[in-house]
């Protein structure tokens, strides 16, 4: 890393969004931003058009809970018809640094990893 | 609200069994709660791993624990090769008891029951195959060598924390 100053010299970062693979409609991201109950609703909707057999709800980082929350209150919503199927996975994410001050202007980007949780939620074949 | 104060919680779901299916019976239960330190939780659940015998473990959390669960899931996959997981999520049932307070309180003070359910998730970690027709499982993925997925050995296990994994050592080992 660069040299070790006091406070002044501490570099400002800003991150970059989370990389969001192609989606379809039936793929949900939930963020801590997203209203949940319009959320749910969007999803309750999604599951009775009958369009769609199958939802994958995403969570990142802290929105991991609201990611649970949306797909178990999606299965009390329909009971008995709908199965959650939750996978674990690891996203990389990239921080732009910015250092203050102009003098050595070294942009660089600092890479860190967060906890992401991908829900399946489907009804059975053959129902 | 504010002239209550909580003084007890009851755990509904205490003593329940776990949802998986042929756990082995001395399966080791990992609670993770907000305040766990995943270095405390990685070092435990490694040196289990490593142990020889059973080879399975569940991470269980609630609330605001759930992530942190995650994060120990995905570092120890990445540490231990070959770990077949399975996920399970349910409501947990918590019962709380909340206690009037303030200058007029008559005696005994008036208490409110209210039942509580949060988000709770339950990760099951194996290293022998589980059954993969069954929800929510994961085969082991096969790790591409990076630098941060670096092979876990027994003296890592006192270092280990999520935020100061040296990224810059070159593993020596030379792998394939």
């Amino acid at each position: 890393m660069a040299e070790q100053k006091p406070l002044p010299g501490r570099v400002h970062h800003t991150r970059r969004p989370a990389p969001r693979p192609p989606r379809s409609p039936n793929d949900i991201y939930v963020t801590t931003k997203t209203d949940f109950r319009a959320q749910l609703a969007r999803c309750r909707q999604l599951l009775s058009t009958g369009d769609f057999r199958e939802l994958r709800v995403h969570g990142l980082g802290l929105a991991i809970g609201r990611a649970i929350n949306l797909a178990l209150q999606l299965q009390l919503s329909y009971p008995g018809t709908l199965h959650i199927s939750p996978n674990t996975s690891t996203v990389e994410l990239t921080d732009d640094l910015e250092p203050e001050g102009g003098e050595d202007m070294e942009p660089g980007a600092r890479n860190r990893n967060n906890s992401a949780i991908h829900i399946r939620v489907y009804r059975p074949q053959g129902e | 609200m504010e002239n209550f104060r909580r003084v007890q919680t009851v755990d509904e779901d205490d003593g329940q069994p776990l949802p998986f299916k042929n756990l082995h019976p001395d399966v080791v239960k990992m609670r993770v709660k907000e305040g766990s330190k995943i270095r405390n939780l990685i070092g435990y659940a490694a040196t289990h791993m490593l142990s020889e015998g059973t080879g399975q473990i569940v991470f269980s959390a609630y609330g605001r624990g759930v992530t942190k669960a995650v994060t120990c899931v995905e570092i120890l996959k990445r540490k231990i090769d070959g770990l077949h997981q399975v996920t399970k999520l349910q409501y947990k049932t918590l019962q709380e008891v909340w206690e009037q307070k303030g200058p007029n309180v008559q005696h005994p003070a008036p208490c409110l029951t209210v039942q509580k359910k949060y988000p709770s998730i339950n990760i099951l970690l194996s290293k022998e195959p589980l059954d993969p027709q069954e929800e929510g499982y994961q085969p082991p993925q096969s790790m591409v060598p990076t630098e941060t997925a670096k092979r876990f050995s027994e003296s890592d296990i006192e270092h280990c924390t999520s935020k100061k994994r040296k990224n810059k050592s070159k593993t020596e080992e030379s792998e394939g």
